[in-house]
């Protein structure tokens, strides 16, 4: 093959410059750590990292989510407590002034007593949660307990997904524990059975009450049961949904991303191979006859 | 006395061949490096004797022949088809290469979008009348808008610039055809005066290659001497002398993007279709109606489906205003053109109480929203099947455009092998002739002092 001045510079010029591209894909690879920047880089992997970027930004919001039904699970709960503590008390009230032995003037201080309880329970069972009321179902827009003590909340329960359809409960039916639908006491309404009785010094009516009250004692009680059940639940998730996103963020690392040392290596080499593209050109240009022909 | 006389004239004659062959050297050394010209070199014979002297035909020395290219045939014909398959698939790559808006990682893309959008719906799902979260439903829900608006932008804006720069190479196109024509006219004249026109071949050849890099077109030699570019679809380009001339036009069929022309010598215009070009121009058209026509009509698709799954979800619901039967997005009637139109419904955008989260209008009521994030898993495996194909189409645009290359390489690497200068060959070349002139001279001196001695004889 004749070999031509022409055909030097040439191979000399395609060669360097692709030992130079080969050194620049190296160094933005090694700099950015990126292996999949483009589409075209690894089509395949980019489909898959769509898929992965959603499901890592999924598991975010789902955590976040989690965790926002969680903390309102928690003030669901102490709210609960408040409202177990002020029953309680009632009943003890009941208990004791069903006995004969107290007079008009202590049973009407207890009855006081009941209704400032009344008053805290309607308090607390109106409490809210940024702009929300928690004890409400999903009418949440409004103080589930009007002044007497009546429900105005709807019979549905709030839920979040903790994963891709499923759901776990995030409100406490104020209705079925405290209102006594489907078969239960209405807490506030024998709390306030009490107050008339007291009220009316009627031992035997104060004595009627003490059934109710130690079935709402009980429903309170199972309302912190579920609702400490499905904090348990959602902490649960909220750990899940994190380790679920950081797997997503190191699969879709391991679609996009380049291995620190393949990186380096191949950095390495393109240089090597520049340095010896660069040489090999610099000698081939030196051996002419122009040299020797003077 | 006249042999000698005869020695003197051949000599003469002699001289001269070897001065062409050293300036055809020169001319060699100075086009050394001027791209697509051929070596030449002189052919000398020996003058016939026409004179037999004492029963032996006594030589006449050198004449020079002529002075003829050194060109590989088989290469030349296989270089227009490896030129025109190699700029085609480098446009093509470089076209599809030239679009960020589908990169995976790109901040404020689809995919962030898509992403925010559905992470925003998740949140509301946990507190439906937040009047925070809504407002970050609407917000995302208008990224998203503009997301899917931006990208059918820039894949329009790049298709657009394809268009310009297809009016550009046709009138390149149209100057490079004129040209060759005239060359064939001005070679044919040329060798009607019985020698090679070399370096207007040289031209001819440069701008053979140039059209078959911009069009595909490829080389028909004729029995006239001329070279004729045909283009792939069959439409003459160049024939003999006459030049024909390409042209564009918007097509309207093809949301206005411009079609090529052809208007043949004789002047009858007629529609190239999209098979019928190659070169930077074809590869160019095929990417501009190959894979981003294609990523632009998918992302249209997309942006219709989802907007319309959302839609229909949405409709369904009730708003915290006790609105009901309201779109999200507005995506207009038909999927052509959606990605552009996409926005969010104006009332939805101006209330967000208006965004139907719930089935039955209580503030804490999200049912809604499990439906309408149902719709998370078409959205993100739609968009996921564009990226990747449009991601093939410009992988695999890239490796035809390698091997193109490659074989681009390999044949013009041979082609400078046969025809290109070898500056050390020209050299010794020069100087051969050099001592051959020197000889000759010699010759000349010698006859000279032959006839001298001749003349003194008394």
């Amino acid at each position: 093959m004749r070999v031509t001045d022409r055909m030097i510079f040439e191979n000399a010029r395609r060669d360097t410059m692709a030992a130079r591209q080969r050194l620049e894909d190296a160094t933005r690879e090694a700099s950015t750590g990126m292996r999949v920047t483009h589409p075209w880089d690894d089509p395949a992997a980019t489909g898959l990292l769509v898929q992965r970027r959603l499901a890592g930004a999924r598991w975010d919001a789902q955590r976040t989510s989690v965790e926002r039904a969680a903390d309102e699970l928690s003030v669901a709960d102490s709210a609960l407590d408040s409202v177990a503590n002020a029953v309680s008390r009632a009943q003890q009230l009941a208990v004791q002034l069903s006995n004969a032995t107290y007079s008009a003037g202590d049973r009407a201080g207890a009855a006081r007593e009941v209704q400032g309880l009344i008053s805290d329970v309607i308090g607390t069972l109106n409490r809210q949660v940024g702009n929300r009321y928690i004890f409400g179902g999903t009418a949440d827009g409004a103080p589930p307990f009007d002044a007497t003590g009546a429900y105005q909340g709807d019979a549905n329960v709030r839920s979040v997904e903790v994963m891709p359809g499923v759901n776990v409960n995030t409100s406490v039916r104020a209705d079925v524990y405290l209102q006594g639908s489907g078969g239960g006491v209405d807490v506030l309404d024998t709390l306030r059975t009490l107050q008339a009785a007291l009220e009316n010094n009627d031992p035997a009516a104060i004595s009627g009450t003490l059934d109710d009250l130690a079935t709402g004692v009980d429903q309170v009680a199972r309302a912190r049961a579920e609702a400490g059940a499905n904090t348990l639940l959602l902490d649960s998730a909220a750990a899940a949904a994190r380790v679920a996103s950081d797997q997503e963020v190191v699969a879709g690392a391991a679609l996009s991303e380049v291995d620190v040392i393949d990186a380096a290596t191949r950095l390495a080499h393109a240089e090597r191979a520049l340095e010896a593209a660069l040489a090999a050109t610099s000698r081939s240009f030196a051996k002419t006859l122009l040299d020797t022909l003077r | 006395m006249s042999s000698l006389l005869g020695l003197l004239a051949q000599s003469g004659m002699s001289l001269g061949a070897h001065s062409a062959a050293s300036a055809t050297a020169s001319h060699n050394l100075q086009n050394a490096n001027t791209p697509g010209y051929a070596r030449q070199r002189e052919a000398l014979s020996a003058v016939i004797p026409s004179e037999l002297v004492g029963g032996a035909f006594v030589g006449r020395g050198v004449e020079l022949l002529t002075i003829a290219q050194a060109r590989d045939r088989f290469l030349e014909a296989q270089i227009p088809g490896a030129l025109a398959a190699a700029a085609s698939s480098s446009a093509e790559a470089e076209a599809l290469r030239s679009v960020a808006a589908l990169d995976p990682d790109a901040a404020g893309g689809m995919v962030d979008a898509l992403g925010a959008f559905f992470s925003s719906l998740r949140q509301l799902s946990q507190d439906p009348g937040n009047t925070s979260l809504r407002t970050a439903v609407i917000a995302s829900a208008q990224g998203l808008g503009h997301a899917f608006n931006r990208t059918a932008q820039e894949l329009d804006d790049a298709r657009v610039a394809l268009d310009r720069s297809a009016e550009g190479r046709v009138a390149s196109i149209n100057a490079a055809s004129a040209a060759m024509a005239e060359l064939n006219r001005s070679i044919r004249v040329a060798r009607a005066s019985g020698a090679e026109p070399n370096d207007l071949l040289d031209a001819r050849l440069r701008l053979r290659d140039e059209l078959a890099a911009l069009t595909g077109a490829s080389a028909v030699p004729d029995g006239d001497g001329n070279i004729n570019m045909v283009l792939p679809g069959g439409g003459s380009l160049v024939g003999g002398d006459r030049a024909a001339q390409l042209g564009t036009t918007p097509n309207a069929a093809n949301g206005g993007h411009v079609a090529i022309t052809l208007r043949s010598a004789d002047g009858q215009t007629r529609t190239l279709t999209s098979g019928s070009l190659g070169g930077t121009l074809g590869g160019e058209l095929a990417a501009r109606d190959g894979a981003l026509a294609q990523a632009q009509a998918a992302l249209d698709a997309l942006a219709f489906d989802v907007g319309g799954a959302l839609n229909a979800v949405h409709r369904g619901g009730v708003g915290l205003d006790g609105s009901t039967g309201r779109d999200l997005f507005s995506v207009g009637a038909t999927a052509a053109g959606a990605a552009r139109r996409i926005q969010v419904d104006p009332a939805v955008l101006a209330d967000s109480r208006a965004f139907a989260a719930s089935s039955s209008g209580a503030t804490g009521d999200g049912a809604n929203l499990a439906a309408l994030l149902s719709v998370e898993q078409q959205a993100g495996e739609g968009l996921g099947r564009i990226l990747s194909d449009y991601g093939v189409a410009a992988q695999g645009a890239d490796i035809r455009r390698q091997h193109g290359e490659a074989q681009r390489d390999h044949l013009q690497a041979l082609r400078e092998s046969a025809s290109g200068v070898s500056i050390d060959e020209e050299l010794i070349h020069m100087t051969q002739a050099q001592r051959a002139y020197e000889a000759v001279m010699r010759v000349i001196k010698t006859a000279d002092e032959m006839l001298g001695t001749l003349m003194e004889l008394k």
